[in-house]
């Protein structure tokens, strides 16, 4: 490497130097100064906005999850919110009982089983039909969930206060203190989400993405393969879900239906499959576009431009959300990471234009 | 005796609306190799359509049925030209989300409208009452809804079978290639297959308004329900749908019948298409009648 | 404390109208919207005639309605941005909403009061805030059950209930009080939002079940009340307040006749002040005729009517009315209300124990395309002991 603080364009020399995690000291430095000011940034926000940027990391984490299922193995799940659900389900069972930085991991293990399962029908089934059966599979969670009466059946489950070292978290610093938490959580999974690529396991599901019976002959089981992506992205959907049940008080089925997972899915695609960059634009894009429609509906009701029996704001959410993924997908089908990539790139060859 | 008849005749009205739905989706599945996730849109749309159109413009109840088979043809057909069109050659997850991000977009239009909330129910224009049967009874409009898709199947039987057009819509189904070689215009033939969709769809939409009430919840779960119908009858057949459409339909009353009262609160009617579903991917992927597909190494 | 009411006095005595927002979130659009798009219009219509007619004490009440399309977390962030702003009470709808609320409404001691009339509401733990309109959801089907067990002793009933914790809420109760009554609960059945009913109904039917009460929304009722009538079962169909109404009537037509219902409103062609009140304002501010006959129109406004005449009060005894201390305040005024807007059979009545509001309901009956009463309003003794135990 010529430089260790800028790029100026590609000199790398062996497949080691590729597959760094930062390419220049500049990078990482950046990332450090990223986090610093992750760190201080809720100190500057109102409260409502704290819990706004929960949302978005707890999504992101889902997202991740995601894109290591669908973007990495190329493994279509429409039913990534039943993931996350059976995390928050398992947290609130557990809850009571344990402490939150146990029922956290237990969540994201439970995930994990329950993405293996799913997992099953990929060694007989591909792409379109896989899908499907995902689908079918978030249906029947949904019902179960339903129809058990230890989930109370769908019904609020509430989360205890939390504890920690000795000091009970109110609703003035709820948000905060799960701030810090999940963003913890959230910079160590990311990591590790970006160190997937470099090991054995990670190549296995590109490998597997691209083509399966090519794979086979090399010597990886597709099957196992494709049970490990699911279980991996439910590992994420657990933790999310996990997390998400603390930050809203209570677990209730409507947070982990259909729609739900739809979301998930739109997040993915507008940030950018299989991106890490994208796991965390296309959710921050989505949650702020869904404030701001709400704003827009409330203010348009205001000056009187709503008519009778029409609520403008639950039309401008589902319109805003279908015209977002359409005309991503029509104009720019790699996502908001394809932009940031070519920020990235443009500063990789600077002060060189190529 | 006359409880099972009664079960399996329910089935067989809730299934032809199944059916009718199916249809429309294996249709453009059969010409592009697209999942609609937006079904359930379209068939709110027609049932919609006909609602405005009897209520508001005091039309005659089987002319707002044309002209809303019509209006959500040319929905269907848009669609395809506007959103599905730029897509083609893309990998099948945009494909897919195309559908899913579509579903929203009519969903928002359509709570644009009085529609978005609600439960409406069609003025009624059949006898009061029905035939009764065997101990078996069944209402003049679930009558119309059998005869109604019957129709429908031999109507579009008959065109894919004896019209140009719809030769032309099996060759581009059968091999693209071929048929772009023998002057077919893929492309009209994708606009069109969607437009059969949107007319099937409405049509679905008609009979849920005439035999019970429409509501936009309702109905957009019909176009989830469709999925167990295509996956067992297979999702490139078009009689497949049909009986894919009235099997599920037919199952999802037995389930109420009987394994309802094992099931705290019951809804076993819910859940049990899709573990159906889930069995036949696992058996039979392809489903009854449709066709395997060989992959070659 | 004193200094705020000093200066709110002070803010008056400019002719400066002190401003007090109100928030309700609910159904518009989504599931059980067929009730919370005409309950937003009561609130809204119900604020607005307080504001022009005086009833306000002399503040500027402002009302917003807000769709959360029945999910939970809009629910929620709709709440806290109300306790952000300083709101001093807060109108929700749903049950898993308020239940999922509860320990946040304890915590920071926010007046709640929901249109889901679920006992669960008002039950420890986590109760002291939330105030309910009328009788509970509970208390209205072991009415029913009562006036069933009267008409015929020994019937077979079944519960036909929507599918989530609102048509949940009052099946123990009923269970415990059907056994008191010596009537036989059948089945309980969450009615999915089915095309059709009739495999749910010959099931009934094979069981000899006589009467079916609903615990849902009018929407699937109807259809079910429909199918019954065609299938010619020799069923009586009995609904508790959200399940029917003149919304059932509309939207099952001559099926419903002689469906009968249990709830706590004046009906729109009675004569009584809440009658008046609902047709005049309906006039004022041109609300189509399904506004006009729902039963969900005034208990929008029962609900808004309860929060601002707290807060007035409040406000007339000198306190501030906005921030922690309106909360408390009017959480105060809650604990001692009693008055009586007309719109409901009796006055809304609470006491420290007492969190419900109007204590008394009528059953009706449909005839002839109207529900009329058919008893006088009445409390049930049963329902109190059943769950309280008393």
């Amino acid at each position: 490497m010529r430089n260790p603080w800028a790029e100026t364009g590609n000199y790398k020399t062996s497949y080691r130097q590729d597959t760094a995690i930062f390419a220049t000291y500049l990078e990482m430095l950046s990332l450090w100064a990223l986090v610093a000011l992750l760190l201080v940034l809720p100190f500057f926000l109102k409260r409502p906005q704290v819990f706004v940027l929960d949302l978005i990391l707890v999504y992101s984490l889902a997202v991740l999850g995601l894109n290591i299922t669908t973007g990495y193995a190329g493994l279509i799940n429409i039913g990534q919110a039943a993931f996350v659900g059976v995390g928050a389900y398992t947290a609130a069972l557990l809850a009571p009982s344990l402490p939150f930085w146990l029922t956290v991991p237990i969540g994201g293990l439970a995930g994990a089983v329950a993405g293996g399962i799913v997992g099953i029908p990929s060694l007989r089934i591909k792409h379109l039909y896989l899908a499907i059966a995902t689908l079918a599979f978030q249906i029947i969670f949904e019902w179960t969930v339903g129809h058990s009466t230890i989930l109370k059946q769908g019904g609020a489950i509430a989360m205890p206060r939390v504890e920690f070292l000795g000091y009970k978290v109110g609703y003035k610093n709820h948000y905060y203190f799960w701030y810090y938490v999940i963003l913890l959580v959230v910079v160590l999974l990311a990591f590790a989400f970006r160190n997937l690529l470099r090991t054995r396991y990670g190549r296995a599901l590109v490998a597997v993405r691209d083509n399966d019976r090519a794979a086979d002959a090399m010597g990886m089981h597709p099957g196992l393969t494709k049970i490990f992506a699911f279980a991996l992205g439910g590992f994420y959907a657990g933790v999310a879900g996990a997390l998400y049940a603390y930050l809203s008080r209570a677990v209730v089925i409507e947070d982990y239906m259909l729609p739900v997972s739809i979301k998930f899915l739109a997040m993915a695609i507008v940030g950018g499959l299989g991106s890490i960059v994208g796991s965390f634009l296309g959710p921050a894009f989505l949650v702020l576009l869904d404030l701001n429609m709400e704003d827009l509906a409330n203010w348009l009701k205001s000056l009187g431009l709503s008519y009778a029996g029409v609520d403008i704001a639950s039309a401008m959410r589902p319109l805003t959300f279908g015209l977002v993924i359409v005309l991503f997908l029509i104009f720019e089908p790699r996502g908001l990471a394809n932009w940031w990539r070519l920020v990235r790139n443009f500063f990789r060859n600077w002060p060189f234009k190529y | 005796m006359s409880y099972l008849l009664q079960l399996l005749v329910s089935g067989l009205v809730v299934g032809s609306i199944y059916a009718l739905a199916a249809l429309g989706f294996v249709l453009i599945y059969k010409a592009s190799r697209v999942i609609n996730f937006a079904h359930g849109q379209f068939i709110a749309i027609g049932a919609f359509t006909v609602y405005a159109l009897v209520v508001y413009l005091k039309l005659n109840v089987w002319l707002a049925f044309g002209l809303a088979l019509l209006f959500t043809a040319l929905v269907a057909f848009l669609v395809e030209k506007l959103f599905l069109k730029p897509l083609v050659g893309q990998p099948i997850i945009s494909v897919i989300m195309v559908t899913i991000g579509l579903a929203s977009l009519l969903d928002g239009l359509i709570h644009l409208t009085p529609f978005g909330g609600g439960n409406f129910s069609l003025p009624r224009f059949l006898p009061e009452g029905g035939v009764s049967f065997l101990g078996v009874s069944v209402s003049y409009p679930q009558l119309l809804a059998v005869l109604l898709t019957a129709l429908f199947l031999a109507g579009f039987g008959w065109f894919f079978q004896r019209s140009t057009l719809g030769a032309a819509m099996r060759a581009v189904a059968d091999d693209q290639m071929a048929a772009m070689s023998l002057g077919v215009s893929v492309e009209h033939v994708f606009a069109l297959a969607w437009a059969a969709a949107g007319i099937t769809a409405a049509a679905a939409g008609f009979i849920v308004g005439t035999v019970s009430g429409i509501n936009l919840e309702s109905l957009v779960a019909i176009g989830l329900k469709v999925f167990p119908a295509v996956i067992l009858g297979g999702l490139d057949s078009i009689p497949g749908a049909v009986i894919g459409g009235i099997v599920i339909g037919i199952l999802e009353n037995l389930a109420t019948g009987y394994l309802d009262p094992l099931v705290p609160g019951g809804g076993t009617a819910e859940v049990f298409p899709f573990v159906v579903l889930l069995l036949v991917l696992w058996f039979k992927p392809h489903g009854l009648f449709g066709t395997e597909e060989i992959e070659r190494v | 404390m004193r200094r705020l009411g000093v200066l709110i006095l002070l803010a008056l005595s400019f002719g400066f109208a002190q401003k007090v927002h109100l928030m309700w979130s609910g159904a518009i659009t989504g599931p059980t919207s067929d009730a919370g798009k005409y309950y937003a219009q009561g609130v809204e219509d119900y604020c607005k005639y307080a504001n022009e007619e005086g009833l306000t004490g002399g503040l500027t009440i402002v009302c917003e309605t807000r769709d959360d399309q029945y999910n939970n977390a809009n629910t929620q962030r709709n709440f806290e941005e109300a306790l952000e702003r300083g709101d001093p009470a807060f109108l929700g709808y749903s049950t898993g909403g308020t239940l999922q609320l509860k320990p946040l409404i304890q915590e920071v001691g926010m007046t709640y009061i929901p249109a889901s009339y679920h006992i669960g509401n008002i039950d420890p733990p986590n109760n002291d805030y939330v105030f309910l309109p009328i009788v509970s959801y509970s208390e209205q089907v072991i009415a029913l059950l009562e006036y069933i067990a009267k008409e015929k002793p020994g019937a077979k009933v079944a519960l036909a209930v929507h599918p989530s914790p609102f048509g949940r809420a009052p099946v123990p109760d009923a269970k415990k009080a059907a056994k008191e009554l010596g009537i036989e609960i059948v089945e309980v059945q969450e009615m999915a939002k089915g095309l059709d009913y009739t495999a749910t109904l010959k099931r009934f039917a094979n069981k000899g079940v006589e009467y079916i009460v609903y615990q849902n929304v009018a929407g699937p009722v109807a259809t079910m009340i429909k199918d019954a009538k065609r299938l010619g079962l020799n069923i009586k169909h009995a609904a508790a307040h959200y399940a029917g109404g003149p919304d059932l009537l509309r939207l099952a037509g001559d099926a419903a006749e002689g469906v009968i219902w249990v709830t706590s409103y004046y009906m729109p062609y009675e004569d009584a002040p809440g009658a008046e009140l609902v047709k005049k304002l309906g006039k004022r501010y041109n609300r189509p005729a399904d506004t006009l006959e729902s039963v969900h129109y005034p208990s929008g406004m029962l609900a808004a009517a309860i929060a601002i005449e707290a807060i007035k009060r409040a406000h007339a005894a000198g306190k501030p009315v906005t921030g922690d201390a309106g909360r408390a305040a009017v959480y105060a005024e809650m604990l001692k209300l009693g008055f009586d807007p007309g719109l409901a059979v009796g006055p809304v009545t609470y006491t420290k124990d007492d969190h419900v509001g109007v204590d008394h309901m009528r059953v009706l009956e449909a005839k002839g395309g109207k529900f009329v009463p058919i008893t006088e309003p009445f409390q049930s003794k049963l329902f109190r002991k059943v769950h309280y135990g008393k």
